[in-house]
C-alpha cells in the first residue's frame, strides 16, 4: 500500500487526502445520521432496510479513513481519524449537517445524497489504483442504495395526502445545500492531472441536476439544485447539531483517551 | 446395493386422516385428537384447526416474545451513537438490526394468527401485553452494551434453544433462525467485554459495576420456579423446559465464564452443590420481577412513551404507503 | 445512472412484475436458495406494499448476511394452495405406483427353489 503512495507527488496527495476524507466524513455522518432510525423507522421491514444502509456507509467510511490513513501516514488509524478531531475539522458536505428529520426528510436527504454520490463515484478514475479498487466495490453497493430511495421518492411524490406536500417541503428545504456534495475538491486540477478523477466536478455536478430532473420531474416536482451564490464553503464552518453529535459519538472515546475499546 | 425389487418393506395403506382433528368431528373429539397429536411430539401448522386454549397460548407467548425484541432495541439503540470504534458501531448497529428482525419475523408469526400488528402495538403500548424484565432498566455506561450483548443475549438463547421444538411449527422454524442469527451477538458482547476487563482499571471497574447491577435482573429472566404438571404452556409444548431448567443451564455455562475474567459475581451464596446436581443462589427478588413487568421498572415508562411518540411520528407514512392490510373477513 | 428518465435500469438489477403500488401492506412469501444447485425453500414471509418494495424487504430478510444466492418473492394471495387430501392422498390401493407393492420374495425363492440355484450375491 505504502509504495503506491510513494508513487504520489506532494501536491497529488495532499489533494487525495483532502478528497478521501470529504467522502468518507459524507459517508461516516450520513450513516450514523441515519441509524437512528433504528428501531423507530415506519415499519419493521423499513427498518432492517435503512438500518443496513447505514451500515453500508459506516463500512465505506471505515474503507475510507484506512485508506487515508495510508495517505497520510502520520500515525493515525481509521477510528483515529473517524473520532480524533475536533468538530471545525470534519469536513462533510453541509447537506448533512441537517439532521435525519422525519421520515419525508430523510427520503429526500437520501435521495439527493445517494444519486450525488453515485455521479461522484462514477467519477473517480483509475488514477490511483487502491481507490479505483474500492471504489469499484462500494459503487455496488451504492447501487441498492440509490434504487430503494427512488422508490421511496417516487412512492411519496405519488402519494395521497399530506405525504406528497411533506416531501416536497423536505426537498426544498434541502435544495440550496444538495450540490455541496459536487462541490469542487480543493486541489482538483492535481486530480485531475493523474487521472484520480476524469471530469471537473462541476460538470459532474450539472449532470448529475439534469439526472434528478430527469426523475422528480415527471413526478411533477422542480427543484432549484444550483448552489446559491452566497451560500457559504461547502465543506466547513458546521452547525451546532453536528456539534451536538460529535459531542455524542466521541464521548466514551474521550472518557478513556488512548484506550482500547 | 440391493436390489430394490427384492425389498421386502412393510406396506402402509395412506393414512387418509393424517390430521385427524382438521375432521368435521365433535369438538370435544376434536380437542382429544389435537391434544394427543401435541403432547405425543406432533406439530402445528397455521392452517390447523386448534382449540381456542391452544390459539390463545401460542399467541400469548409468540407476542410477548415479539414485544420484547421489539422493546429490546431501546436499551442499546441510544449507545449506537456513542459506540467507541467504527468496528463497535457496525457491530452494534447490526445487532440492535437483527433485533429488529427478529421482531419482524416473531410478529409476523403472530401475525398469522390472526392478531393485525397495529393492534399488537397498540397493546403493548397500553400495556395489556408485557415485555421480558430486562429490558425495563437503563444503560448506564459502555460496559453495559458489553454485558447486555452478551449475558441477556446468552440468558435468552438458552431460552430460544430450547423452544426450536416448540410444537407450534412456525414458531419452532422462526426459533431456528434466531439462535443462529443470536450466536455473533453473544460473541460481540463477550469480545466487549474481555476487551475491557483487558483495559484500564477503570474499564475494569466499569465492568464489575456493570455487572453488579445487571446480575439481579438476570437472575429474575427465566421467572420463577413453575410446577411442571400446572404449566400449560409446556402441557401444549409450546416450551420444552421449566424456569429453573433455563436458569440452571445459563449459571452452568456463563458463571465459569465470568470468574475466568476475574470478576466477581454479586450473590455471595452462588455456589454449585455437587451432590444435588444443581447451582445454589439466592433468591430472586421475584417482587421486583413483578413490578417491573407490569410496567413499573425504571425505563418502563420512558421507552413506552418514546415508543408512542416516534409511532405517531410515522403514523402518516403508515396511512399514505405502508397501510396496514384491510382485516380479513 | 438512470436511463431517460426511468427507474433505475442496470442489467442484473431485480425483476419484478410492474403492478400498480396499492401502498397497502400484503404478506409476500420468500423462498431463498443458499447455494448454487440447491433448491428453493420456503425462509419466510415480509409484509410490503408492492412487489418492489417486498424484493427489498426480501433482501433484507433472507439475505442481508450474504446467506442466499438468489429469492423467489410471491405475493401470498397469488399462491395457490392443495391441501385436500382426496386429491392429494386418495384412498384406494394405488401400491401398483410404488416399489413397496411388488412383495416377490417368496416368489424368488419359489424360482430359484425349481432352478436349482441360489441369491445372487448382492451387487455393489
Amino acid at each position: 500500500m505504502t509504495t503506491a503512495v510513494i508513487a504520489l507527488e506532494p501536491r497529488v496527495s495532499a489533494a487525495l487526502a483532502e478528497f478521501l476524507l470529504s467522502m468518507a466524513d459524507d459517508e461516516f455522518v450520513i450513516g450514523f445520521s441515519d441509524s437512528e432510525w433504528t428501531g423507530i423507522a415506519p415499519i419493521l421491514e423499513e427498518d432492517v432496510a435503512m438500518s443496513s444502509i447505514a451500515q453500508d456507509e459506516l463500512g465505506h467510511a471505515r474503507a475510507l479513513y484506512e485508506l487515508l490513513a495510508t495517505v497520510l501516514d502520520d500515525g493515525r488509524d481509521a477510528d483515529a481519524l473517524a473520532y480524533d478531531r475536533e468538530p471545525e475539522a470534519y469536513r462533510h458536505a453541509r447537506l448533512l449537517d441537517h439532521g435525519r428529520g422525519d421520515w419525508a426528510t430523510t427520503i429526500a436527504r437520501r435521495f439527493l445524497y445517494d444519486t450525488a454520490d453515485a455521479a461522484r463515484l462514477a467519477s473517480i478514475g483509475e488514477g490511483w489504483a487502491p481507490l479505483a479498487d474500492l471504489v469499484a466495490k462500494i459503487r455496488r453497493e451504492e447501487r441498492y442504495h440509490v434504487m430503494h430511495f427512488t422508490i421511496w421518492a417516487d412512492r411519496l411524490a405519488r402519494a395521497d395526502g399530506d405525504a406528497r406536500a411533506r416531501f416536497v417541503a423536505a426537498l426544498e428545504m434541502l435544495a440550496p445545500d444538495a450540490s455541496t456534495v459536487l462541490a469542487p475538491p480543493e486541489g482538483e486540477a492535481a486530480l485531475l492531472a493523474v487521472g484520480i478523477l476524469t471530469r471537473p466536478m462541476a460538470e459532474v455536478a450539472a449532470d448529475w441536476r439534469t439526472d434528478v430532473a430527469r426523475t422528480l420531474g415527471p413526478l411533477g416536482i422542480q427543484l432549484a439544485l444550483e448552489p446559491a451564490a452566497n451560500s457559504g464553503p461547502a465543506r466547513t464552518g458546521h452547525s451546532d447539531a453536528f456539534r451536538w453529535l460529535w459531542g455524542e459519538f466521541t464521548s466514551v472515546r474521550r472518557s478513556e483517551p488512548g484506550a482500547t475499546w | 446395493m440391493t436390489d430394490p425389487l427384492a425389498m421386502d418393506p412393510v406396506l402402509l395403506l395412506p393414512d387418509r386422516s393424517a390430521r385427524p382433528w382438521n375432521e368435521d368431528l365433535p369438538q370435544d373429539e376434536r380437542f382429544a385428537l389435537f391434544e394427543a397429536h401435541v403432547t405425543g411430539g406432533g406439530k402445528i401448522e397455521p392452517g390447523d384447526w386448534m382449540p381456542d386454549e391452544y390459539r390463545t397460548a401460542v399467541l400469548r407467548f409468540v407476542e410477548m416474545h415479539a414485544n420484547s425484541e421489539l422493546m429490546g432495541v431501546l436499551p442499546e439503540r441510544e449507545w449506537i451513537m456513542r459506540a467507541p470504534t467504527l468496528k463497535r458501531k457496525l457491530a452494534l448497529t447490526a445487532k440492535v438490526q437483527d433485533e429488529v428482525g427478529h421482531a419482524q419475523l416473531l410478529y409476523r408469526v403472530a401475525e398469522d394468527l390472526g392478531k393485525p400488528r397495529e393492534e399488537m402495538f397498540d397493546d403493548l403500548l397500553a400495556g395489556k401485553t408485557k415485555f421480558h424484565n430486562v429490558f425495563h432498566y437503563p444503560t448506564r455506561t459502555w460496559a453495559d452494551i458489553g454485558i447486555i450483548a452478551w449475558l441477556v443475549d446468552a440468558a435468552a438463547i438458552v431460552a430460544q434453544q430450547a423452544l426450536r421444538d416448540s410444537s407450534y411449527a412456525p414458531y419452532a422454524r422462526t426459533m431456528q433462525k434466531i439462535c443462529w442469527e443470536e450466536s455473533v451477538h453473544i460473541m460481540h458482547g463477550r469480545d466487549v467485554v474481555v476487551t475491557l476487563m483487558n483495559g484500564t482499571d477503570s474499564q475494569r471497574a466499569m465492568v464489575q459495576e456493570a455487572l453488579d447491577r445487571w446480575w439481579g435482573p438476570l437472575m429474575q429472566m427465566h421467572g420463577p420456579h413453575s410446577d411442571r404438571s400446572k404449566d400449560r404452556d409446556l402441557h401444549w409444548r409450546i416450551k420444552a423446559k421449566t424456569s429453573e431448567e433455563l436458569r440452571q443451564e445459563f449459571l452452568t455455562i456463563y458463571v465459569p465464564r465470568l470468574l475466568e475474567l476475574g470478576l466477581r459475581i454479586p450473590d455471595p451464596h452462588l455456589r454449585y452443590d455437587k451432590a444435588a446436581g444443581e447451582w445454589r443462589y439466592t433468591d430472586p427478588d421475584w417482587a421486583e420481577l413483578r413490578t417491573v413487568v407490569t410496567n413499573h421498572g425504571p425505563m418502563s415508562q420512558a421507552r413506552l412513551e418514546f415508543r408512542r411518540v416516534n409511532r405517531e411520528a410515522t403514523a402518516w407514512v403508515r396511512e399514505t404507503i405502508l397501510a396496514e392490510p384491510r382485516a380479513v373477513a | 445512472m438512470t436511463d431517460n428518465g426511468d427507474r433505475m435500469i442496470d442489467e442484473g438489477g431485480p425483476v419484478a412484475p410492474v403492478a400498480e403500488a396499492t401502498g397497502i401492506l400484503e404478506p409476500y412469501e420468500v423462498f431463498r436458495q443458499e447455494k448454487d444447485g440447491e433448491p428453493m425453500r420456503h425462509g419466510g414471509n415480509v409484509m410490503a406494499p408492492d412487489a418492489e418494495l417486498a424484493l427489498h424487504y426480501a433482501r433484507e430478510m433472507f439475505s442481508r448476511r450474504g446467506e442466499s444466492v438468489r429469492l423467489w418473492v410471491v405475493r401470498r394471495a397469488d399462491i395457490g394452495v392443495l391441501d385436500d387430501l382426496d386429491l392429494l392422498q386418495p384412498p384406494l390401493d394405488r401400491s401398483f405406483k410404488k416399489p413397496g407393492g411388488y412383495l416377490m420374495r417368496d416368489k424368488l425363492a419359489a424360482a430359484r427353489g425349481r432352478a436349482g440355484t441360489s441369491k445372487p450375491k448382492a451387487r455393489q
